[in-house]
């Protein structure tokens, strides 16, 4: 199941630049920085670690790392939203299966299984964070996605 | 929940200024006043402008798709440029969160001519909002009449062309169109927030960093490209011969469990005639991506906003507020008991002062078939989102970047 997962993502990469995803490990993070034309800093806290990348227009993108190398939750702070399926990965399905409410002019909020998303902002200045509960390090809370 | 029920006063639509929102008409002068010369046209070369009618009738009530609530609402008229070909469009969203006109084409009934690139392209534009929706279509030319006041040759966006070529790769952000109704929840949006554009000078500049905003459409399919700011989207505002410093908008204060329907009055210039006097208020300038900071329990949210096209106080989170998110829609609050806190907004220019935030049970909100409400709030990322509800019973002033206003250039809010 994993290798067919693996050999999904890299056909769907000819054709759309991938990114390290959520719940995906870190190992493309790399590629990740090229693709999106920043410079990758990686910070090392107690029981993860902070993958991030700058790119000049102020877009940062911070993927957060289990010591297990698996990408537990992602930020993205810029100008233009990013496309969430992407940022998402195999959770973005769920993510839009959730994302049904009414009454709704404003910000997401999508809790739905072990997935939260989050967005906010507006045009020219955006934020998204996303986790994954079950995926979260012991010791280490979703406060820190941000 | 007070039980208390208010009748709204109408008076403040047709009254002018200082008759119910005491805070905004004291005596005296603001506290951040910097003298300016007031410049109220761009355009014209020493032509002194006319006092023309610059209030426009706004109403938050049901709107088109019967379902959203604390959407601020207006009608717009728009022309085929330098003619009187012209028609008129209800149900346009008041927005201050973003820049440009943005009509649905279905609710077009003009022929507007369509903007082309420097190579002689299709223009396209596309915007993803915060509810990851994506607004994608073709740029056109026409004239906008709001109140008494004309915009000529304005750049705005159409919405759901038919024949337009599709959304290129680098627009679609995974969400859904803003083609329909349904989605936009409106049959256009006025982008008259703090900018003169939509993208700026970051879509001017060919590189590795520029946005995918403007599009070139070739046969061959459209591909992000640079624009001069003239090609890009415009706010209306600072287009107007003469008001065109920015917007006030004044809608009467809230009581108990919302209103069925609520008018108010959306204001153009600033300081430019009676009716928009800047006085007794405070002024706090944004910085460059049109945020301010909201202080909050000793914290400081650098990326906070005020937005008229936001429907709640969106802030922070269930977890580190303490109060659950309703069950089936996860986008607002529902606290057991009205939840209330202060907060600090302060300008980049350091002018600061207090506001209340107030929550309510969002689902409780819903179940009274009201549409206006002044406690509706939700989660968001970033900083606070201080929509609709904090524009109740204020008067809030937005000046446009780079315009002079009695009080200095924008971009900067007033209340």
């Amino acid at each position: 199941m994993k290798s067919i997962a693996a050999i999904f993502l890299i056909a769907v990469s000819s054709t759309v630049p991938a990114w390290a995803v959520l719940g995906q490990s870190q190992e493309s993070v790399q590629s990740d920085a090229k693709t999106l034309k920043g410079t990758l800093t990686t910070t090392e806290m107690s029981g993860y670690s902070v993958q991030q990348i700058n790119r000049d227009d102020g877009m940062v993108l911070k993927e957060f790392v289990s010591p297990e190398g698996k990408v537990f939750g992602i930020s993205w702070k810029g100008p233009t939203m990013p496309n969430l399926s992407q940022l998402l990965g195999l959770y973005f399905a769920a993510f839009q299966d959730a994302n049904r409410s009414t009454h709704r002019r404003g910000p997401l909020s999508i809790h739905t299984g072990p997935l939260v998303v989050e967005t906010g902002g507006h045009l020219r200045a955006f934020h998204v964070r996303a986790y994954v509960t079950v995926l979260l390090p012991s010791g280490v809370t979703e406060a820190v996605v941000q | 929940m007070s039980a208390i029920r208010v009748r709204r006063a109408s008076l403040l639509l047709t009254a002018g200024v200082c008759l119910l929102v005491s805070t905004a008409c004291g005596s005296g002068s603001s506290g951040t006043s910097t003298s300016s010369t007031s410049t109220s046209s761009t355009t014209g070369s020493g032509t002194t402008p006319t006092t023309v009618n610059n209030t426009q009738a706004v109403q938050v009530g049901v709107g088109p798709t019967g379902t959203d609530v604390n959407q601020l609402l207006t009608t717009i008229t728009i022309c085929v440029p330098g003619t009187t070909n012209c028609q008129a469009i209800s149900n346009i969203l008041v927005d201050t969160g973003s820049t440009g006109l943005r009509l649905l084409s279905s609710a077009v009934t003009l022929t507007l001519p369509r903007a082309s690139d420097s190579s002689g392209h299709a223009l396209g534009n596309c915007v993803a909002f915060a509810n990851n929706n994506y607004a994608w279509g073709p740029v056109a030319t026409a004239d906008i009449q709001i109140a008494g006041e004309v915009a000529s040759s304005v750049p705005i966006q159409l919405l759901g062309v038919s024949g337009f070529p599709a959304v290129p790769k680098a627009c679609d952000t995974g969400g859904s169109a803003a083609s329909s109704v349904d989605v936009l929840g409106a049959y256009g949006i006025l982008g008259i927030g703090v900018f003169r554009q939509d993208c700026g000078s970051a879509c001017v500049t060919a590189g590795s960093t520029l946005p995918s905003v403007y599009f070139g459409c070739p046969s061959s399919g459209c591909v992000a490209e640079a624009v001069a700011l003239t090609q890009q989207l415009q706010n209306p505002v600072w287009m107007f011969p003469q008001d065109n410093n920015g917007v006030l908008i004044a809608l009467p204060a809230l009581y108990g469990s919302g209103e069925q329907s609520v008018s108010g009055s959306l204001i153009f210039g600033i300081g430019t005639q009676i009716d928009n006097a800047l006085s007794g208020v405070t002024i706090y300038t944004t910085d460059t991506s049109g945020n301010f900071t909201v202080t909050f329990n000793g914290a400081n949210y650098t990326d906070s906003f005020i937005d008229s096209g936001s429907n709640g106080y969106f802030f922070l989170n269930a977890t580190t507020l303490g109060i659950p998110l309703c069950t089936a829609q996860t986008t607002f609050y529902c606290p057991s008991a009205t939840y209330s806190a202060g907060a600090l907004t302060s300008g980049t220019n350091s002018a600061s002062n207090a506001i209340a935030l107030t929550v309510a049970n969002a689902e409780q909100l819903f179940a009274t078939g009201n549409n206006a409400f002044n406690d509706l709030g939700g989660p968001a990322a970033g900083g606070f989102d201080l929509g609709l509800p904090f524009f109740y019973g204020r008067y809030v002033y937005v000046a446009i970047e780079d315009q002079s206003t009695t009080s200095g250039i924008g971009p900067y809010w007033a209340y």
